[in-house]
């Protein structure tokens, strides 16, 4: 938990916006998507307001592309931690998880400053982000605890990283609507455990509208599966990481 | 009670020629790191056990196998094979510096290194006065680590990791950080530790520091382990495992001297490479000449075993030797009181001739032990007499200083 606390603390020191930055981050792909997507090209987004419509779907996906990303490189970063003091190695991708989560409060202010500009009702259909989040942490500790063992061995990961992230995003109803995927791919679309997460937030948040419960269990069936995948192929790494990062 | 037991334990590295793969093609690249590469066995069977409250020391030269046995105590790495069963909480007295994060202050990183290694912040908050005395750096706690001397980046990680409270602790040649004083410091607290009745293995290849510290040694040689027993009875195994003397030095065809050998005697006149401060040690040097040789010069030099000089003898000019005849022949040399301090020393041999160019050379061509003998806590032994001065009155004084005898 300290190790968490202190990543956070590091991480803008000697930059003069300092934490402003996690707030400027999303706000500026913000500001780039509407301008593409809405000025450029008109992209539907259900009667909401193209802006709020997006910051909705960057907030999620940004805490997931950071976190796994940053997770990713954790363990090769502190190999000299790694090879001369023992502690639980996942403490190390998680403490970049636990970290996503404060990003994404912070942020999180600015989709609220959005929603008040734009006069979308707030209700206690709210509440449904927690277990929405939830489902999302669990498949962001699944791949972050995946990926950094992965990449001990293939440092290949880290450069494909990007990339991934980057189609990934477009797989995702990040910028657009779930109802524009056609319905003959829907059945292979919600397979990505990100589409249960980013359509189901957007629907509490913006459109006070209840979850798809059925595409969020779907999320959650496949995120707990590859968590404990990812745990145990994770723990049987860690006895020997040392050695080879 | 047994407080940590290896069982039959045995550590396998792969070595791979990570080079070799650079311009190899893809899908050879993938088959050589997913193939077995080449293995390394850095440890074979060690099966020991540490009672509660001893210390044990590891010893054993570069490569056989130490730094393995405490990686694999402390978990920083598994076993490949054999258990390893430990009571209560282990911690390593190495580098804990290493965790530090530049950014941060030198109070947080007490806390983020604090926690990485399992203590508890409340019980980090309660030391954190002593881990800051015991480092000397209380008017730089609040900056930036990364502004800290090599020193005292040091010495906070060694303060951080002195108060963890373990029930074991491994230490691994820990003695050389910082200055004297402070390092007398750090082994004020170990001896402290160990009277508190902690476990403790002490991992070193200075066998007169185990000798200091421990009650029981354990050598190993190559990955496996020789034997266990007092640190002193140890001596003559480490002795031996260590690279014989080497009899193929290189010849100089022409050269007119060559040393034969090189025999040291204990005090009791036998052979022997044991000897023990302040008393006599004996060493003779059998050469071979070509010619009948002129004022020739004879080198004795002791290195300690991190290669710094600690004693040299010299045969001249004032030591005059005769010409040395033709042929084969020995030179004595002969200390009366052996000022070395207890440790391990290399010996080199060295013959020149009287204008400094040499004639024939013998290098690292013995390693002696130096036990304790009579008692040198200082830098090291000198001859000495003492008695009782004849009575004055007071305030008189001998006009002359001839009371020596």
């Amino acid at each position: 938990m300290t190790l968490c606390l202190h990543r956070f603390n590091v991480r803008y020191k000697q930059s003069l916006l300092g934490i402003t930055w996690a707030l400027l981050q999303p706000a500026a792909l913000m500001l780039i998507y509407f301008v593409i997507f809405s000025v450029v090209t008109q992209m539907p987004s259900e009667g909401i307001p193209y802006p709020v419509f997006v910051f909705s779907g960057l907030l999620p996906w940004i805490y997931f592309s950071t976190a796994v990303t940053a997770a990713t490189s954790s363990l090769v970063a502190h190999n000299s931690l790694m090879t001369k003091v023992y502690f639980p190695r996942e403490l190390l991708p998680l403490s970049y998880v636990v970290v996503g989560v404060l990003d994404f409060g912070i942020a999180s202010s600015l989709l609220a400053i959005l929603m008040v500009y734009y006069g979308i009702p707030v209700g206690l259909g709210l509440l449904w982000v927690v277990p929405i989040l939830f489902v999302e942490t669990i498949f962001v500790v699944a791949l972050a605890l995946l990926s950094s063992a992965v990449q001990v061995r293939f440092r290949d990961l880290g450069f494909a990283m990007t990339l991934i992230m980057q189609l990934w995003m477009f797989a995702s109803p990040v910028v657009y609507p779930l109802s524009r995927i056609p319905g003959r791919f829907r059945g292979l679309y919600v397979l990505n455990p990100m589409v249960g997460v980013l359509e189901n937030f957007r629907r509490v948040v913006l459109q006070e509208a209840s979850p798809d419960l059925r595409l969020l269990g779907i999320s959650f069936a496949i995120a707990t599966i590859l968590l404990l995948a990812s745990y145990s192929y994770f723990k049987m790494e860690e006895a020997t990481m040392a050695d080879i990062v | 009670m047994v407080d940590l037991r290896l069982d039959n334990v045995s550590k396998r590295y792969r070595i791979r020629n990570e080079d070799a793969t650079h311009h190899a093609g893809l899908i050879n690249k993938l088959r050589s790191r997913l193939g077995r590469g080449k293995e390394f066995w850095a440890l074979r069977n060690i099966s020991l056990e540490v009672s509660h409250g001893e210390t044990l020391g590891i010893i054993g030269q570069n490569g056989s196998g130490k730094s393995t046995v405490l990686k694999l105590l402390s978990r920083i790495t598994a076993p490949t094979e054999g258990e390893i069963l430990t009571r209560g909480r282990v911690a390593a007295l190495l580098e804990v510096a290493s965790g530090f994060h530049p950014e941060l202050t030198g109070r947080e990183n007490v806390f983020l290194s604090g926690s990485i290694i399992g203590m508890r912040r409340r019980a980090i908050h309660e030391k954190l006065d002593r881990i800051i005395d015991f480092a000397e750096i209380r008017p730089f706690i609040d900056l930036p680590v990364k502004r800290y001397s090599s020193g005292m980046f040091v010495r906070l990680g060694f303060a951080i990791a002195a108060h963890v409270e373990p029930d074991i602790l491994l230490l691994d040649e820990v003695l050389a950080v910082g200055d004297t004083g402070f390092q007398n410091k750090c082994m004020r607290h170990i001896l402290d530790l160990k009277r508190r009745g902690i476990t403790i293995i002490f991992i070193s290849h200075d066998l007169a520091a185990v000798e200091r510290l421990c009650d029981r040694a354990a050598l190993l040689h190559r990955g496996q382990l020789k034997g266990t027993g007092r640190p002193g009875d140890l001596v003559a195994d480490y002795l031996a495992s260590v690279e014989p003397i080497r009899e193929d030095q290189p010849e100089d065809g022409d050269s007119a001297l060559r040393i034969r050998n090189v025999q040291f005697y204990d005090e009791t006149g036998l052979p022997n490479l044991q000897f023990r401060t302040g008393y006599p040690l004996r060493v003779d040097l059998e050469f071979e000449a070509a010619v009948p040789i002129r004022a020739a010069r004879f080198r004795l030099q002791f290195f300690g075993i991190d290669n710094r000089p600690a004693c040299e003898f010299f045969s001249g000019p004032d030591a005059c030797l005769p010409e040395l005849p033709a042929g084969r022949g020995a030179i004595e040399f002969f200390c009366e009181e052996v000022a070395l301090r207890p440790g391990v020393y290399h010996v080199d041999v060295r013959v020149e001739e009287a204008e400094g160019s040499e004639l024939a050379q013998r290098s690292r061509c013995a390693l002696i032990h130096v036990g304790v003998g009579k008692s040198a806590p200082g830098a090291f032994y000198s001859p000495h007499t003492w008695r009782l001065a004849s009575p004055v009155e007071p305030g008189l004084r001998p006009r002359s200083e001839s009371s020596v005898p």
